[in-house]
């Protein structure tokens, strides 16, 4: 993810997390880099098509893992969930922002909207260690 | 039995199936079985009012509903039906995404919050809208006033033109202290006096290929108020190319036109007209004359049509021609179909980004300036030709009526359209100069006379308007 987001700035980079989901513990096992479909500036806008969703929904299918997070980044910009952000989500799934400054990886937070796109929670995000 | 796929984050409300085998004959009816079979599931796909929650996208096998039936999509029982959140976000929060209307815009709109099509939300629809309107004269006029009026957040004003006294008589969102002035200046501040909120963007320019797709890209829909047809195709190109809805509005002496082009899967301007006349061959306003109420009927339907859109009520006017004529008073109807073979919007497009408009529609100032610069004589020269007293003939080809309102004194009239049959009138060796409005008609007349063997013509650039410029102030303008 981090890999993708600096490799993509000054734009906004977005993706999908495969893993699996333990009772409340998500773990992402896996970071799909997705097209960001947003037709204009991408510095601070992005979008994900339907069906690039839908095909890493399929891929996680067949090899036995789930779609359970949606990660993006802001460049040059803290990693907080902006209304745009809130407006266009989906309770579904968690949503990873990367914080990206000059090109290099700053920090992360991890979001779960609720159904009426009205708050967010954060939620507590581990890394794993290498 | 159809099977649904049910995401990760859902299957705690199917007892953990990845999918769900259900019946149904279209994506409703599966859907509601979906969610008699597990209740709990239902407020995460629909809203209190029972419609499909805004980020929820339905595909049955690879297909998006939105492109098929929508909920409507028949089942035969062997698809796989799959649904997919959309998602969008970004670093900035979305001004346009404003908040709730304020307690004085609920004041101002109130008569439209009591329509139950319009209500809250579609006023809310309104004022985060935004509209470009190409043009600030006959069509621009109304369409400011009462898109500015119904509480469109946001428009966006292309125009580079300067208001003057001919055109008071049809732009009535100009006044008589403004001419001179430009017109995106006039236009806004009364659009502003109207309604203090609406942001207008000043664009003091053409629209060009250059710079077309720029403008427009921020905007939902675009209005066509334009009167010349390389800017007719310019707005139809880049609006099929953005996907921007085009509200058509053409207006000509008594009768005019209007539709929606490039909305959803409806025709664009070039379904109706693959190629633009002859240059020429279409008088302008200008040339033509247009009566000023005309365009204050074909805006307001431009505007009503663009309010609809936005608010995503009613019928629009794609795919129907609307015909007005108001010597008959009567509206007529021709219905549109999108060509698959258009050039722009079809099937296989040819055209898949802006061209060179004035080719396009065979205007090259470029060759015909050598010839012309050869051949003219100006206000000041023909003057000054007068005063000396040249043994020559001043031909003015305008229109009888047009005769009736001014002349430069010494001309004989024969208007352009009999000059062919009344050659004989003239004398072959005469030294000629001919005369019209502004210059276009004359030309086309020396062209003619020259290729009937004409040796001495040439053509008076400026016209009877140019004569009053310079010449004599006394000659009235129109």
């Amino acid at each position: 993810m981090v890999l993708h987001a600096e490799q993509i700035y000054p734009s906004e980079c977005c993706g999908a997390m495969l893993g699996r989901i333990h009772g409340k513990t998500k773990l992402v096992t896996e970071a799909v880099p997705l097209e960001n479909a947003f037709a204009g500036q991408q510095h601070d806008r992005y979008e994900l098509r339907p069906e690039d969703l839908l095909a890493a929904d399929k891929a996680a299918r067949t090899r036995g893992l789930d779609l359970i997070g949606i990660f993006h980044s802001h460049p040059d910009c803290d990693a907080y969930f902006s209304e745009t952000d809130l407006k266009n989500s989906c309770p579904w799934y968690s949503f990873v922002v990367l914080s990206i400054q000059n090109g290099k990886f700053n920090h992360a937070n991890s979001f779960l909207p609720d159904l009426d796109q009205t708050a967010a929670e954060p939620e507590e995000m581990k890394w794993p260690k290498s | 039995m159809a099977k649904i796929l049910i995401p990760t984050a859902l299957r705690q409300f199917t007892e953990q199936s990845d999918s769900v085998e259900v019946t149904g004959a279209t994506v409703s009816d599966a859907l509601d079985a979906l969610t008699a079979q597990y209740p709990n599931i239902k407020k995460n796909l629909f809203n209190d009012q029972g419609k499909l929650r805004s980020f929820v996208n339905v595909y049955v096998n690879d297909e998006d509903i939105r492109y098929l039936d929508k909920t409507d999509t028949k089942l035969t029982g062997t698809e796989t039906i799959s649904i997919v959140p959309s998602i969008a976000g970004g670093a900035t929060a979305v001004e346009e995404q404003a908040p709730a209307l304020t307690n004085d815009e609920i004041a101002r709109f109130s008569r439209h919050l009591i329509l139950p099509e319009v209500g809250m939300e579609g006023q809310t629809k309104l004022k985060n809208a935004k509209v470009a309107m190409i043009g600030a004269g006959g069509l621009g006029a109304p369409l400011g006033l009462y898109l500015a009026a119904a509480g469109v957040g946001r428009i966006g004003l292309v125009d580079f033109d300067v208001v003057d006294v001919s055109n008071l008589q049809r732009q009535v969102i100009h006044g008589t202290r403004d001419i001179g002035r430009k017109k995106l200046d006039s236009a806004a501040d009364r659009m502003h006096d109207i309604n203090p909120n609406v942001r207008i963007d000043k664009f003091d320019t053409g629209l060009t290929s250059e710079n077309a797709l720029e403008i427009l890209r921020d905007y939902d829909v675009v209005v066509d108020g334009t009167d010349n047809f390389p800017t007719r195709y310019l707005v139809n190109d880049a609006c099929v190319i953005l996907k921007k809805p085009n509200v058509y509005g053409s207006i000509f002496r008594f009768e005019g036109q209007a539709t929606v082009f490039a909305y959803e899967d409806g025709p664009c301007y070039r379904c109706l007209y693959p190629e633009p006349p002859p240059p020429g061959l279409v008088p302008s306003c200008a040339e033509g004359g247009v009566l000023g109420i005309l365009p204050g009927i074909i805006g307001v339907i431009q505007a009503t049509e663009a309010v609809k859109i936005i608010l995503g009520i009613g019928e629009t006017l794609k795919g129907r021609l609307l015909l007005y004529d108001a010597l008959g008073m009567k509206f007529r109807e021709l219905k549109l179909r999108r060509d698959k073979d258009c050039p722009v919007c079809g099937d296989h497009p040819t055209v898949t980004k802006l061209i060179d408009y004035q080719q396009f529609c065979g205007i090259t100032p470029m060759s015909s300036e050598p010839m012309a610069a050869s051949g003219v004589i100006d206000a000041v020269e023909l003057k000054q030709k007068i005063d000396r007293g040249d043994k020559f003939v001043l031909l003015d080809v305008r229109e009888p009526h047009e005769y009736q309102i001014a002349r430069i004194p010494g001309s004989i009239l024969i208007p352009l359209g009999d000059l062919p049959k009344r050659l004989n009138e003239l004398d072959k060796d005469a030294d000629i100069v001919a005369q019209c409005k502004s210059g276009g008609r004359s030309q086309k007349a020396v062209d003619l006379l020259k290729q009937n063997g004409f040796q001495h013509v040439r053509n008076m650039t400026g016209g009877i308007t140019a004569w009053s410029d310079k010449v004599d102030p006394t000659v009235p303008k129109y």
